[in-house]
Order: structure tokens, then C-alpha cells, then sequence
């Protein structure tokens, strides 16, 4: 059983978002200074033979400067798996990870259209229980730029990190090699609604897919298609989306068949 | 793994991380020059020194792609002390204040708060009575 897959869906599935963003990847964007962001993603994961994996991530993102903000990640998980550890609906917290993102272009070129571009660095703490947590800090480096373009937003990511001791993002399938791996995301935004943005405060659709993918040094790697909706008002957005695998090359964990997500997000 | 090795790993990993950040850091500051405050603040760059009368005015502001732009917009520019009711026009990319009698907010705060919140302030115009 390949716990890899597993780890890598959780790995592409913890990824930070935020204003016009996409739902499972990072995005150069970040909460102005004093300005907190919470979000919950609810996550159900199915594999082949029956086996689920359900995650509920509580995310803090916070601005401390013009360019710089911090968030942390905690994961609830609960586990209905056959091996390598035997879980029959056992919860536990996960691992938290900490990120510390620093803006480094910001290009408004009109009223709407803007470039931007951060890096961000953090690492994955053991602090899971219940057998769902790691043992090791992991840290991790990164890069991501965003543009949006009237309708149109653009997304691409990157994220390297370096398993320092047994298992990777997801705990409870842990694995031995303790390979290191790298997350490569694209992602494309189109805003349905409105057609223009006008005077009035109205909320703002879109429609969303993503190419979310995981490597890892050992040969693995997982490919997966994210189509998505965002629904975006000014104090909160809702996230609906799907993950189908189109490439998996596991040796140890079991396939996914797909992966659903509900998401919302709230800004004081 | 050996301890020794993972140990290695552990300081590799740590020094990429800080040093991402740095890297970010300098190319962040090599993109405004600290010279004089107008020239690490575009948006101050672009509406010169001085206050705001009471009065109405448009912020013409870059930027703001998304409705929780809105959002971000007001928490900065209702932290300034006689600056009320910001209204935002996403598609003009026109933020309209009201600076209350009594209250003579300077330019540079003005200007300081859009660009926390994120954006570029390309121009302020005063509205007539």
C-alpha cells in the first residue's frame, strides 16, 4: 500500500489561499497589515477499496507589514484505512505548519489588473496526535505569482521540502524512505459573474482549475486536476471543488478516485 | 536514515528557507530605492505632501481586482483619524471618501493606507461642492 499518495493529496490539499485565489494552491496575495484571515476547508478523500480519509484544516493568516504575513495551518483528521495503520474512523489532530510569506512584486498596472509575486518559507511541526503527526520538522521554501487579468486570474507555484525525519505531510501514512518532495501548481480563474465590476458591493463567481501536483525524490508523483467554484463577496468566500487524479506513480499507498472540498473564508 | 544525515537535511532545509527570504527581501527592496519616503511608497510618490481639507475626494486606485478588495480598503482608510464613509467602485477603480469638518488627514496617510491595504494610489481629485 503506497502511503505517498495519500500524503501527497494532503500535502496539495493544505496549500494556502485568499482573495480571488484558487483552492488548492498558493496565491501572491496576503492580508493587509492588522488584518486577520481565518479559514476552514472541509476535505473528504476516497481511495480505492473504500478507504477515506476525511480532513477539516483550520488556517490563520494574518498581515504583520505591507508585504509580509504569517499563517498557520492545523489539521483535524479522522481515517478510515486498512493498512499501513489501521484506522476505523480514529481522529487526531495533524501536523502544524507555519508559513511566513513575503511579497516581493506588486504591479498594478489598472483599476483591475495586477501582478504580483511572493516567497515564502515555514516549516511542518510534529505536533500531531492520536497517530496522525509526524515526527520531525520539515521545512519548506517556495515561490508563487499571480495575475489577474480583467476575467481572467493566472496562478503558478512551487514549493520544496525537506523531510528531515519519518513521513512526509500526511502522519498517519508514514513512510519509510522519508523522500523529499516538491509541489508544482498551476492554476486558472475565470469570473463568471459580474461581467464588469460596478459601484454596487456584489459578490463575484468563478470558476476555477487547477493543476495540483506532487514529486517526490524517490521517483513518485501524483497528478491531479482541480476544477472548482469561488464564491467571493467582500467579507467572505465560499470554495466547492473536486480532485481527480490524472497521473498517479505510487508504489506503497493506495490510489485516490477523488477528492471533494468545501471551503469558507472570512475577513475581519 | 542516519541521525547525522537527517541532521544534515534538517540544516540544508533551514538554510533554503532563510535564504528564500532574504533573497525575497533584497529583490523586494532593490525594487524601490530607499531614498526619500515618496520613493518607497509609489502611491505617496503619486499624490505629493500635504493634508486634506473636509470636502470629498476620489481616490483613483490600481489594483483592486476582487470584492474583498473592498474590504481590505476600508479597514486601512477608516483607521485614519477624519476620513468616513469610503465607498468603492471596482470598475472605475475609484475609491470615494469623505474627510469630516475639524479633520485634515495628510496625503501621505492616505496614501499609505491604500498601499497597505494592498493597491496603488494613482491620484487623488477633490471632488467640487
Amino acid at each position: 500500500m503506497n502511503q505517498t499518495a495519500i500524503a501527497c493529496t494532503a500535502l496539495l490539499a493544505a496549500t494556502p489561499a485568499l482573495a480571488q485565489e484558487m483552492l488548492n494552491m498558493p496565491a501572491a496575495t496576503a492580508p493587509s497589515p492588522g488584518v486577520a484571515i481565518p479559514r476552514v476547508q472541509a476535505r473528504a478523500f476516497l481511495f480505492e477499496d473504500s478507504q477515506w480519509l476525511l480532513e477539516q484544516t483550520l488556517r490563520l493568516e494574518y498581515g504583520i507589514a505591507r508585504d509580509l504575513s504569517i499563517a498557520a495551518d492545523l489539521p483535524l483528521q479522522q481515517g478510515f484505512f486498512d493498512a499501513p495503520r489501521p484506522t476505523d474512523g480514529d481522529f487526531g489532530l495533524g501536523d502544524l505548519e507555519l508559513n511566513l510569506e513575503l511579497r516581493i512584486l506588486r504591479e498594478d498596472l489598472n483599476a483591475i489588473d495586477t501582478v504580483r509575486a511572493s516567497v515564502f518559507a515555514g516549516a511542518e511541526l510534529p505536533t500531531g496526535t492520536g497517530g496522525f503527526g509526524g515526527d520531525s520538522v520539515d521545512p519548506f521554501a517556495g515561490a508563487v505569482v499571480t495575475a489577474i487579468l480583467g476575467r481572467h486570474g493566472f496562478d503558478a507555484a512551487a514549493r520544496f521540502t525537506f523531510v528531515t525525519g519519518h513521513g512526509m505531510h500526511h502522519p498517519i501514512f508514514v513512510t519509510d524512505t522519508a523522500d523529499d518532495y516538491a509541489n508544482i501548481d498551476l492554476g486558472y480563474a475565470y469570473r463568471l459573474y459580474p461581467e464588469e465590476f460596478g459601484e454596487e458591493r456584489v459578490g463575484a463567481w468563478y470558476a476555477t482549475l487547477e493543476l495540483n501536483t506532487a514529486w517526490t525524490t524517490g521517483g513518485e508523483h501524483e497528478v491531479l486536476l482541480s476544477p472548482g467554484l469561488l464564491l467571493e463577496a467582500p467579507t467572505y468566500a465560499l470554495e466547492l471543488g473536486l480532485q481527480l487524479p490524472i497521473s498517479q506513480d505510487l508504489v506503497h499507498a493506495p490510489d485516490l478516485r477523488f477528492g471533494l472540498l468545501l471551503g469558507l473564508r472570512l475577513i475581519f | 536514515m542516519p541521525t547525522r544525515q537527517l541532521r544534515a537535511r534538517g540544516l540544508a532545509a533551514a538554510a533554503l528557507a532563510t535564504a528564500t527570504l532574504t533573497l525575497g527581501t533584497v529583490l523586494s527592496g532593490c525594487a524601490s530605492t530607499p531614498t526619500a519616503p515618496s520613493d518607497r511608497n509609489p502611491s505617496l510618490a503619486a499624490v505629493g505632501d500635504g493634508t486634506l481639507a473636509a470636502g470629498r475626494y476620489d481616490l483613483v486606485v490600481h489594483g483592486m481586482s476582487c470584492p474583498k478588495c473592498i474590504s481590505n480598503v476600508d479597514l486601512q482608510l477608516k483607521r485614519i483619524d477624519g476620513v468616513v464613509d469610503p465607498k468603492v467602485d471596482m470598475k472605475h477603480g475609484i475609491v470615494a471618501i469623505t474627510v469630516r469638518d475639524g479633520a485634515a488627514p495628510s496625503r501621505a496617510a492616505v496614501a499609505a493606507a491604500i498601499t497597505d491595504a494592498g493597491f496603488t494610489l494613482a491620484e487623488i481629485r477633490e471632488v467640487p461642492r
